[in-house]
Formats: C-alpha cells, sequence, structure tokens
C-alpha cells in the first residue's frame, strides 16, 4: 500500500470541503474513475471468495461501505491529534473496532448470512481499500468529504461484487436470489462458476470490460508519451 | 503535550484502544442474547433434521426451540448422550453426537440409529474444516445420504467400512475420490461412537476389519 499512490495525488490536492464540488468529484472517483477492484485492483481476496451468490456479494458490499465510511470518518477527525508514528496502528483500531460490530449485529440479527460469509466478514480489517482509502484520503481531508469518499469506494467494491455474484449465481445455478432465470429444461448449470475458479474468470472478464470502457484510450495515451 | 513525544503517543494509543475495547464490549452486551439464542437455535436444528423432525425453513431461533422440546426427548446411557424421537414413520429413532480429527481440523456430527439400535437412520457432518470439493463433500447429500439404511453391525463385528473398492456390504459406504485421509478418518471417528454403542447394547464390542 504505497503512501503516495497516483491516486492519491489526483484527490488530495485541493483541500476543498465538499460543497465545492470535491464531493461529487470524489464520488465519481470511488465508483468509477478509480474504482476500488477494476481499476486499482485492491481487495480482489474478498471479492473473489463471496461472490458466489448475489446476496453474499450484496451484504459484503454492505458490510465495506459501512466500514469505510466509519473509518474514514474517525481516522479524519483524529487526523491532527494523531501521532504521525503510530497512525497505522490507531488506523487499524478504529478500522477493527468496525468490522467487529458489524460482524456482532450480522451474527446476532443474520445468522444463516453469517455462517455464509464466514471469516471473510472479519477479513475486512485487512482489506486494502479500507486502510488504503483512510491513509490516502482520511488523514488528508475533512471529515464529510472523507465520509463522501468511503461511501464512494464502498459503492464501488459493492457494485463490482454484485456484478461478479450476479452473473456467477447465475452461471452456477440458472437463478438469481431465488428467481429461476434460466429453465433448467434446456440449461446445465455450471458448477464451475460458484467454485473458485469460476471467480477468477468472472473478476478477469469484468477488469478487461471495465478498461475497455474507461482506460483504453488513457493507456494508449500514456503509452505514446516518452 | 507535544505531540512529538512518545508519551503522547502510550496517551494517545490507550485512550483509543479504552475507547475501542468500551465500543466493542456495548456491541457484545447488546447482541450476546441474541447471538446465544442463534447458536443454540444452530444445535437444535441439527438434532432436528438429523433425526428427520418437520421444521419450517424460516423458523425462528424460538419457534425452533418450541419443536424441538414438543418433540425431542434427551436420554442419557452410558454416559452418552441421546436425542430420541418418536417418527411417524421411521418409528423411534436415537441420535448422537460424534466427533474427532479430521484432516485439517475438528469434525462433528450426528448418527441416528432406528430403534433396532443397528440400523442407521441418518448421518450428518455439521461442522467440518475438510478441503473444499474433496474432503469437504462429507457435509453433501451425496455422500451423507449412503449411509441410510446401513448396518453398523455385521457378522464379522460391530463398525462401518468407507470403502474405495465399490460398497456392497451392508456396512459399507463408497469413499470421496481425492480424499482418502478424510475418509478414513470419518470412518474412524464413526466406528469409536459405533463400539461405545454396541458395547452399551450389550454386545461385545468387538474390532472389526477397518480396511479401506
Amino acid at each position: 500500500m504505497a503512501d503516495k499512490s497516483p491516486v492519491a495525488c489526483v484527490t488530495c490536492v485541493s483541500r476543498g470541503g465538499v460543497c465545492d464540488g470535491k464531493g461529487i468529484q470524489t464520488l465519481k472517483d470511488g465508483v468509477w474513475a478509480s474504482n476500488p477492484i477494476s481499476i486499482q485492483i485492491l481487495g480482489i481476496c474478498s471479492a473473489l471468495a463471496v461472490t458466489n451468490r448475489l446476496e453474499n456479494s450484496l451484504v459484503m458490499g454492505v458490510a465495506l461501505i459501512f466500514v469505510c465510511v466509519g473509518s474514514n470518518l474517525f481516522v479524519s477527525l483524529l487526523r491532527n491529534v494523531t501521532p504521525r508514528r503510530i497512525r497505522m496502528i490507531a488506523e487499524v483500531a478504529i478500522i477493527a473496532t468496525f468490522v467487529i460490530v458489524f460482524d456482532q449485529i450480522l451474527k446476532a440479527y443474520y445468522w444463516e448470512m453469517s455462517k455464509q460469509l464466514g471469516p471473510y466478514v472479519g477479513l475486512i480489517i485487512t482489506n486494502c481499500i479500507v486502510m488504503g482509502r483512510a491513509e490516502a484520503f482520511a488523514l488528508q481531508n475533512r471529515p464529510v468529504v472523507s465520509m463522501v469518499d468511503g461511501l464512494a469506494n464502498g459503492i464501488g467494491y459493492a457494485v463490482v461484487l454484485a456484478i461478479i455474484g450476479f452473473f456467477r449465481e447465475l452461471a452456477g445455478t440458472g437463478g438469481v436470489a431465488g428467481f429461476q432465470i434460466l429453465s433448467l429444461d434446456w440449461y446445465v448449470p455450471n458448477q464451475l462458476a460458484v467454485l473458485a475458479p469460476g471467480a477468477f474468470v468472472a473478476l478477469g472478464f469484468l477488469i478487461a470490460l471495465f478498461n475497455w470502457l474507461s482506460g483504453a484510450n488513457k493507456e494508449e495515451n500514456e503509452g505514446s508519451t516518452p | 503535550m507535544n505531540k512529538k513525544h512518545s508519551g503522547y503517543a502510550i496517551l494517545y494509543a490507550a485512550v483509543l484502544g479504552l475507547v475501542c475495547a468500551l465500543a466493542l464490549t456495548g456491541v457484545d452486551r447488546f447482541t450476546a442474547e441474541r447471538k446465544a439464542a442463534n447458536a443454540q437455535a444452530e444445535e437444535v436444528r441439527n438434532v432436528l433434521g438429523v433425526l428427520g423432525v418437520p421444521f419450517a425453513a424460516g423458523a425462528s431461533a424460538a419457534e425452533l426451540l418450541e419443536v424441538y422440546e414438543s418433540n425431542v426427548r434427551d436420554e442419557e446411557r452410558n454416559g452418552r448422550e441421546f436425542f430420541v424421537f418418536d417418527h411417524p414413520s421411521a418409528g423411534e429413532l436415537l441420535a448422537t453426537r460424534f466427533e474427532g480429527p479430521g484432516l485439517w481440523g475438528p469434525v462433528e456430527g450426528f448418527l441416528c440409529l432406528r430403534g433396532d439400535r443397528e440400523t442407521i437412520y441418518a448421518v450428518s457432518f455439521y461442522r467440518q474444516e475438510e478441503t473444499p470439493g474433496l474432503g469437504g463433500e462429507i457435509s453433501s447429500d451425496a455422500f451423507q445420504d449412503q449411509f441410510r439404511g446401513k448396518k453398523i453391525a455385521t457378522a464379522a463385528g460391530a463398525g462401518i467400512r468407507v470403502v474405495a473398492d465399490g460398497a456392497d456390504a451392508p456396512n459399507e459406504v463408497d469413499a470421496i475420490a481425492g480424499a482418502t485421509m478424510t475418509s478414513d478418518k470419518v470412518q474412524a471417528m464413526l466406528n469409536e461412537t459405533i463400539e461405545e454403542i454396541v458395547g452399551a447394547n450389550g454386545r461385545p464390542a468387538r474390532r472389526g476389519s477397518h480396511g479401506g
């Protein structure tokens, strides 16, 4: 996790608030232009692991949004009093607190889902996206815009997971979230889609698609400069 | 205090740690009751499942407990806990918990016998950490359903066998291809339990040939 990734530089130049258009820009960056999964290729471990069903993907997305918004808010609130030397430990403590809170709530109110997601909710603590945003954004920005940044990156993650989850569940079972879409009369569910290899293939296709839609021209331009 | 001072860092860490710990304690207290109920419901669901007691798919923790208490009775025999249920078609069923080491971690399950104490009604593995797709298949219906109707003891002695070369005897089930280690361990833990039960039935608990 580089302290000064190119993405961080782009978003951290101005110190403006939400009102001077930074909020919208931050939102766009997180969801699309520097989407944490498809563009930055961060946090793909959980993106591969829990996306065998749409429902799992959605809950995981909500978890990440919750953690990202919460941790960004508190890291930002404390940014002026946190000693620089121990800032990372402080960030992890804040992130871990939010993750455990979400995990406990899931265990209490959504037991079935908690069982299905297994250790992956707890592993959000180690998700590069969360700490990446705390380090690269929340430490330099005001609380509200930091929350927007957390929200944007959480949504960016959730949307990608939902897309992968949708197609894996569809290919693997012929239906999504309990609705049979492809008739089993002629469609043979492809078990591979819900197993690990299916995750790699689906994510690969999705990243290729995102790059094709957004980054192809940019890359060509970058390639032509000396 | 100077922000660069080590004392400040220690104080900051202590305060942050305390606040986080308090927050987590609060959430734990707040959710403790529901979490305990869910864990209990999970237990009950496993017992009901292996005994074939009907219950609604989306039953709440309280509903499951009610179904359990009105259908299943606990009995202790020779220090082993049995869950007994009078099945409307299969007659009296007795389920008992078994556990043992798997290849990667502990495996736990239920062995459910019919009233004759010899015929297996069902076997379920409700906790396992075996290799997904290989040993992990022990909790698949395909593997578990093989046990239905098998005998836990034959003339040769007590014990079931998980075999690789085609199950044909009434005490044999097919092993999982590519998961010999898990299959062997499953056989061992089942037989340990079976021998205890057969012994408790008043028969000599002889050691069968546990090959495969």
